[in-house]
């Protein structure tokens, strides 16, 4: 057991050195297609900060003060239900002093000093409302009348506020996804590639191997680690791309002015860590599915 | 040991490689496969260790139908027989040693057994002393020593020699019929292709002689003619 194991690690190591420019092609392949993978996972979750709060159809929120008394807000709610004609009574959503304050911790994630401002004391309460209509006049005119009813502080639309990134960030969504398809095909086929040709570079010994005996398993084996090798050494030069451009991004954004949004955008490392463990995932299932194709098809030399 | 029955094995829809060739090889002989090129020598041994099947017929190994074997289990049918070269088959980038230990260690044999075993081998074939050369330091002779020494390192039933002597001078030729004479007296069952006459006749075995891919003589203690 033991020589096996060493046989299969010394001509991994072997094949993995002969064939260096194939190799680095392979690795560096899988590595932006991961890259792109993992920067497309964190920028959602970064638009998630700012859009946590439209999750669901949401399309207009009314803020309640925090001080408004359980009657005001009682009053809200029926007016609010009174207009179920526009809206979806159903889906209707009060979020508490509470609530609210545990979502602002995720917008507000990137911007410590507005968030040192809140408390769930002086936070205002929340009717989140889902429109029954696709017609925003009719929205807008509806807000204007909430607006006016005691105890509210402000009306929200998300047609004012975050249509625009919403949009954006569904569209960055699927071009990313696209792209990073293609490439984790592109990063397969050469890893598969790779392995063909140090199979076939190596086919006299490997028809010697045949001839005395050794099992398929046992040819294939060095062949599949090797191209393993390279999706994750392709993962790991991703993850440590990510962390940096993570780095960068996280303390560019610290920069900004609070409140504008844009501090919002960063993730906890947490999701990184585990967007990280993903793309590790990821690479080792590109060089095992690349090199065990090459190594089952092209094992009859 | 090994029994042909009714072998027909066609290339394409043209050639015709092998014709209804049957014949039974009992253990530890010693048979000369001949004809002139192209009369299907080596693919009756390709049938033996099964790198071709039949397209009709039997072919019987160690008293199994290896064309019935799954794939899984032809690895360990290959176990039990050797297999020589006109053109050695060496691996240029291994010494003397590691060619024949190659041989050990792609089977999964311990690290203890190749360093026992291969020096033995070597010993038997003529190359104690030259176990670290390289393929290309050594003559032909010596190079067909070297891939006889890897099919015999394993102590195979069958060895299976595909005109081992064809690239070699006769004097040379001679040297390893006298090797393969001694491995079969081991008990190993020998079959050999050639078209050579010479060591044919010096040896004085059985003689299954083939034209255009059927048996047209199988003689006891033959010679070519
Ligand atoms: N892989 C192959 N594909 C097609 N035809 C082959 C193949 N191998 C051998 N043949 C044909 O089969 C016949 C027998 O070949 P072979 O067994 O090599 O003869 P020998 O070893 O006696 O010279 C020849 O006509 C040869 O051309
Ligand atoms: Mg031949």
């Amino acid at each position: 057991m033991i020589a096996r194991i060493t046989y299969a690690l010394r001509e991994t190591w072997a094949s993995f050195r002969r064939n260096l420019t194939l190799t680095a092609a392979a690795v560096l392949t899988s590595a932006i297609a991961l890259l792109l993978v993992g920067t497309t996972l964190l920028i959602q979750r970064a638009f998630e900060n700012l859009l946590v709060q439209w999750r669901g159809d949401v399309e207009m929120i009314v803020f309640v003060r925090s001080d408004a008394s359980p009657d005001q807000i009682a009053f809200v709610d029926s007016s609010i239900r009174q207009a179920d004609t526009i809206v979806d009574v159903e889906k209707l959503q009060y979020l508490d002093k509470t609530q609210t304050y545990e979502e602002a911790k995720r917008i507000f994630i990137g911007d410590p000093v507005t968030l040192s401002l809140l408390t769930p004391e002086n936070i205002p309460s929340q009717f989140k409302v889902v429109p029954l209509t696709e017609d925003p006049a009719l929205v807008r005119s509806l807000s204007e009348q909430f607006r006016s009813l005691p105890g509210v502080e402000d009306v929200a639309l998300a047609e004012d506020e975050f249509q625009v990134i919403s949009t954006l960030s569904q569209f960055i969504r699927v071009v990313t996804l696209v792209m990073s398809i293609v490439l984790l095909i592109v990063a397969v086929g050469l890893i598969w590639n790779t392995i063909r040709t140090a199979m076939f570079a190596r086919r006299r010994e490997i028809e010697v191997m045949k001839l005395v005996g050794a099992t398929n398993w046992f040819i294939r084996i060095p062949f599949m680690l090797e191209g393993l090798l390279q999706g994750l050494l392709g993962a790991l030069a991703a993850c440590g791309g990510l962390w940096v451009l993570n780095s960068a991004w996280t303390n560019g954004v610290a920069g900004f002015k609070p409140g504008t949004g844009i501090s919002s955008l960063i993730v906890p490392s947490g999701f990184l860590s585990g967007v990280m463990l993903s793309m590790l995932i990821l690479g080792a299932i590109v060089g095992a599915v690349g090199s065990a194709i090459a190594a089952s098809r092209f094992l009859d030399v | 040991m090994i029994r042909l029955e009714n072998v027909t094995k066609q290339y394409g829809t043209e050639t015709v490689a092998v014709r209804d060739v049957s014949f039974d090889v009992t253990k530890g002989d010693f048979v000369f496969l001949v004809g002139p090129s192209g009369s299907g020598k080596s693919t009756i041994l390709r049938l033996i260790n099964r790198q071709e099947r039949p397209e009709r017929g039997e072919v019987w190994v160690a008293g199994r139908n290896i064309n019935e074997l799954a794939d899984s289990r032809v690895p360990h049918l290959r176990r039990t027989m050797g297999n020589v070269f006109q053109d050695y088959k060496l691996l240029l980038n291994k010494t003397v040693f590691e060619n024949v230990a190659f041989a050990l260690e792609v089977i999964g044999k311990p690290r203890h057994v190749i360093s026992r075993q291969v020096p033995l081998v070597l010993e038997l074939v003529g190359l104690a002393g030259k176990e670290d050369r390289f393929p290309n330091q050594l003559s032909g002779g010596e190079q067909q020593r070297v891939s006889i020494a890897r099919a015999f390192v394993n102590r195979p039933l069958i060895l299976l020699a595909d005109e081992p002597t064809g690239n070699l001078d006769p004097a040379t030729g001679e040297g390893i019929m006298a090797l393969l004479d001694e491995i079969n007296r081991t008990g190993t069952t020998v079959v050999m292709a050639t078209h050579d006459h010479r060591v044919v006749n010096a040896m004085r075995r059985r003689v299954i002689q083939l034209d255009r891919g059927v048996v047209v003589r199988d003689q006891e203690r033959g010679v070519y003619e």
